[in-house]
């Protein structure tokens, strides 16, 4: 073997041994991929540009979208052994059925900045769910046929077609169960005194609401489109959604009075690749800055309150979360729906059968 | 032994292989599948009939089958009236119309179904352009109901699924010897006793095999009746949708799917009776005359 040859083998036996304790780094790290599931659309367009950017930067981790995190999937997904999804962001009904049947990982709770927590709501610190988005149910009206200031500012006023003319429209499917704590107070229960919920009741209520509702909608996207070509003149349903319809141009409004707040959560679907890697971008996610930013864009409440620091206040004056609109409202007592009763049923379950029923034989 | 050499025979024939793919790709993506949701319906922890029990005792389910029914009945009905003049035509004029009318027909077949109903609802609503068009007519002072009950369903329906009324008519429309009618003409039947006595028998294969296309289409329609109907349009699908996705009562999702698909075979063993299989599907090598 002559000189040249040796040193040439040599150094390429030095180099194939050394090999696997070298990390090749390439221009950005790019060490896995974290797959996050929201319900697409413009929010997830902000999510893209306000906090992946930061994230990937510091973890090295690629994160890819995907849309929506259905329930029925996750389901299928855990019992095939065949998970892709890591982090998924979901209402808490979805996760109180997502938990019962043992599909979620619970959270790290040590993995979250002190300081992000304590300007967090409690009700939004689950086990198993962080809030991030706050939504509510709120008064959605259609100002060319109930101007502001003529607009019903209660539940009750809803419920009255003679003051306040025109068809309504409310929820029926879709995941969310019929709004029962909205027909009490349309009977002048309390806001404060909803729980535990008198059904029957407020189920006296729905039959007085079913001859004023034109179309009981199954998908909010659905609800706004209906209020804002006039079909209905005023319904229950997103009222961040009405925001953002508003500021496209469309004739309605949001009356905060009375609403029902809830939250999108974030969540680590059961057998997630790498947890560590999946709490730091939750951690990410819920900071005020980016939150703030975030609901610039898209009118949902940030749930970290350290975000109104940074939003003017007639930004504020749209959000439903802001200090002076959080306070007309109420958080959802899931722990009411959530409550097995004596035939094993939750609420939530036994509820939303009755709607059906109520629906279809009504 | 006769019997399972004669099959043997045949798996080796010329016409075993060729059936053969077909047969496999039907046994693994429609037998399988079918056969774990019989399964789901029936296993819970072990094997039970409590699906099923839930089934019969609660009446909502059959409403909302009852409800699937109605719909379905009345768009097949209403499709034949619309599709039924519409075949004959497109069978009996000169070629250049009849590709005009079969783009007329093709065109909207290839349009999304969730676009078109949507569109309805722009068109039927209270500030739409039918109810705008008959308040400044003075047809009414106030809009007529139009969406969000069994109009604004049977509409969507009948104008997704028409077109699969026609094309099974017009098929064997088209196939009808001309000269048939023409002979009772001269026979001297009148135009109606010729096309009633003579055409009309002719084309009832097609008009059995458009109902039956139409009729089973509708019974699995999930889109349209849920975004144009009112409660009273609740369909199974509707229910099954709601069981799956929002209940997670996947159990009684299967049984609801199991009792659709028992009510579809009912229907379809039934029509077959009376129509004999081979005149719906066109099969039974003579061509219709």
């Amino acid at each position: 073997m002559k000189r040249r040859q040796f040193l040439l083998a040599s150094s390429a036996a030095a180099l194939a041994t050394a090999g696997p304790f070298f990390h090749v780094r390439p221009a950005r790290a790019d060490k896995g991929e974290l797959v996050v599931v929201s319900w697409g659309g413009d929010y997830d367009q902000a999510l893209r540009d306000l906090v992946f950017p930061a994230f990937e930067k510091t973890t090295g981790y690629t994160v890819k979208l995907d849309a929506p995190p259905e329930t029925a999937k996750v389901k299928a997904m855990v019992q095939s052994g065949n998970v892709s999804w890591d982090v998924i962001m979901t209402d808490i009904p979805a996760v109180l059925t997502l938990m019962k049947d043992n599909l979620l990982e619970p959270l790290d709770y040590s993995a979250i900045d002190k300081a992000k927590l304590d300007r967090i709501p409690k009700e939004l610190q689950r086990s198993h769910a962080l809030g991030q988005r706050i939504y509510s149910f709120n008064i959605v009206y259609n100002t060319n046929q109930l101007p502001k200031a003529k607009h019903p500012r209660n539940w009750a006023e809803v419920w009255d077609p003679k003051g306040f003319p025109g068809l309504r429209t409310f929820n029926f499917q879709g995941g969310i169960e019929p709004q029962l704590e909205v027909a009490l107070m349309a009977d002048g229960v309390p806001i404060d005194k909803l729980y535990p919920i008198d059904v029957e009741r407020a189920w006296k209520m729905y039959d007085k609401l079913r001859p004023l509702v034109g179309k009981w909608y199954t998908s909010h996207a659905q609800a706004i489109q209906l209020i804002s070509a006039g079909e209905a003149a005023v319904g229950c349903t997103i009222g961040p959604r009405g925001i953002a319809a508003k500021h496209g141009g469309a004739p309605i409004d949001v009356e905060y009075n009375q609403g029902k707040l809830a939250s999108d959560n974030w969540c680590l679907v059961k057998g997630v690749r790498n947890k560590k890697v999946a709490m730091e971008f939750i951690n990410a996610a819920i900071d005020g800055k980016a939150q703030a930013g975030i609901s610039q864009r898209v009118p949902y409440g940030p749930s970290n309150g350290g975000a109104f620091e940074f939003l003017s206040a007639p930004q504020a004056a749209d959000l439903n979360t802001s200090p002076e609109n959080i306070k007309e409202q109420f958080w959802q007592n899931v722990e009411w729906w959530a409550a097995p009763g004596p035939d094993g049923k939750t609420p939530r379950e036994s509820q939303a059968e009755r709607f059906a029923k109520w629906m279809v034989n009504g | 032994m006769t019997v399972s050499t004669a099959s043997r025979g045949f798996w080796r024939s010329r016409e075993g292989m060729l059936v053969l793919p077909a047969l496999a790709f039907y046994v693994l993506i429609y037998l399988y599948p079918l056969s774990r949701l019989g399964a789901w319906s029936l296993f819970d922890d072990g094997f039970t009939l409590r699906f099923y029990a839930e089934l019969f005792s609660e009446p909502t389910y059959f409403k909302a089958l009852r409800n699937t029914l109605e719909i379905s009945v009345l768009v097949t009905v209403i499709c034949l009236i619309l599709g039924y003049p519409l075949a004959y035509l497109m069978a009996t004029t000169t070629s250049s119309a009849r590709r005009v009318l079969m783009i007329l027909v093709l065109v909207p077949f290839w349009t999304s179904i969730l676009v078109r109903t949507f569109a309805w609802i722009v068109i039927l609503g209270n500030n739409g352009l039918v109810n705008r068009a008959a308040l400044a007519v003075g047809v009414t002072d106030h809009p007529l109901k139009l969406l969000f009950n069994m109009i604004g369903v049977q509409v969507g329906m009948v104008h997704v699924l028409l077109p699969f009324m026609v094309f099974p008519l017009y098929g064997v429309m088209s196939r009808i010897d001309a000269s048939v009618v023409r002979i009772a003409r001269s026979l001297g039947a009148t135009p109606a006793r010729a096309f009633l006595h003579v055409f009309l028998p002719l084309s009832l294969p097609g008009v059995a095999a458009g109902c039956v296309l139409v009729f089973l289409l509708a019974i699995g329609f999930y889109v349209t009746p849920a975004l144009l109907g009112g409660p009273g349009e609740i369909t199974l699908a509707t229910m099954i949708d709601m069981m799956i996705n929002t209940l997670l009562n996947w159990g009684l999702a299967a049984t609801l799917g199991i009792l659709l698909l028992v009510v579809v075979g009912a229907i379809f063993v039934l029509f077959s009776r009376l129509m004999g299989l081979s005149r719906i599907t066109g099969a039974g090598g003579e061509p219709a005359r």
